[in-house]
């Protein structure tokens, strides 16, 4: 994994022109607001489908609550279009930084999560005769998301003091958290 | 008016201190943590009231969506205590910066939108349903629409301002 981390960091090297255009004065404080924009319109969204599921707001009918979702898929795509452009610019800041690992981690967890919930859950939470009590297994995947998606906001808005410094000595842990 | 001697009275706090100081991650980078997770329900929360007066997910009863007011005022609440811990960490960065002020002032508007918006939509029995799933639902005249744009813009403009603070702060502490 060290060695993949490496050539990722290389690789993208952050000397593109998009890189360039990231290190002028606006660019990057207006793709962070973006990016804080898009987190609420996700948490907005699939948030508030998730709480339904949970049991807020039970007399509006699952179905109907999830027209959200595309909104939240939106946030969604503009967070990673604008997440991108932060590591094409500073690729050694995300690549050996713990909690950009940890952010990874969570926004996986979230994604297969909803995945699992689509797979599973979908036909029973909007069939016609669907219970506006979700089923057990919704409410589950439903904490669970919420869950994911606080972690991958914990993990985003704790880069900056994880931020790695020049490796000194040995780098025991599986994945590279230090600057080579 | 010098406001400079009580700013360092407020950096001289223990409290103060504790927020900037602490290696511990649940001092600084934990209340910064918890400002954003607060905002993620309260700002994401309000937009989906105005994406729902605006015509998304038109099917979802519009006054059923008082349910999830207790979760955006909680965010909100979040907020204002880890906004006021992290003010009383770095009192001189935010209040020397106008954008502080600016971002203050349409988080007000916002929510002055919001309690006027749910005057309109969560009353109880307002009549004259558009919608047949809800009797009780409002009919959402262009004023409401208004409302629910502005709410949408004010949001928009609040988290900027918040994220310009970290580039637009003259004076980071008064030994800066």
């Amino acid at each position: 994994m060290h060695d993949f981390q490496i050539w990722l960091v290389t690789t993208i090297g952050g000397r593109s022109a998009i890189a360039d255009v990231m290190r002028t004065a606006w660019a990057w404080p207006l793709a962070e607001s973006l990016h804080f924009l898009g987190l609420c319109l996700l948490i907005g969204a699939v948030g508030s489908f998730d709480l339904r599921l949970l049991g807020v707001g039970k007399r509006i009918p699952i179905a109907a609550m999830h027209r959200f979702i595309p909104w939240g898929l939106l946030g969604f795509a503009i967070n990673i279009a604008t997440g991108t452009l932060f590591i094409l610019t500073e690729p050694d800041q995300y690549i050996y930084n713990p909690s950009f690992h940890f952010k990874l981690l969570f926004m996986t967890i979230g994604g297969l999560n909803a995945a699992t919930f689509y797979l599973t859950s979908y036909r029973r939470v909007f069939g016609p005769d669907a219970p506006l009590d979700a089923p057990r297994r919704a409410k589950v995947i439903a904490a669970i998301s919420l869950c994911a998606w606080i972690g991958v906001i914990t993990g985003g808005r704790l880069l900056t003091f994880y931020r790695p410094s020049a490796c000194e000595g040995q780098q025991t842990s599986l994945l590279l958290t230090c600057a080579p | 008016m010098n406001i400079d001697p009580f700013l360092a009275w407020v950096e001289s706090t223990a409290l103060s201190q504790w927020v900037v100081g602490s290696p511990s991650m649940f001092a600084f980078p934990g209340i910064l943590t918890l400002h954003a997770i607060g905002m993620g329900f309260a700002v994401g929360i309000s937009a989906a009231i105005d994406l729902r007066i605006l015509g998304v997910a038109p099917k979802v009863p519009l006054r059923e969506l008082r349910r999830f007011l207790p979760i955006l005022w909680a965010g909100f609440w979040l907020n204002a205590v880890s906004g006021v811990l992290l003010l009383i960490g770095y009192p001189t960065k935010a209040l020397t910066n106008p954008v502080f002020y600016l971002k203050l002032t349409l988080i007000a508007v916002a929510m002055v939108l919001l309690v006027r918006i749910s005057r309109q939509v969560f009353a109880t029995g307002s009549g004259g349903s558009l919608n047949p799933l809800d009797p009780l639902d409002p009919p959402i005249s262009s004023r409401l629409r208004n409302l629910a744009t502005a709410s949408l813009i004010c949001w928009a403009g609040a988290i900027t301002a918040g994220r310009l603070l970290a580039y637009t702060y003259h004076r980071l502490t008064q030994l800066h």
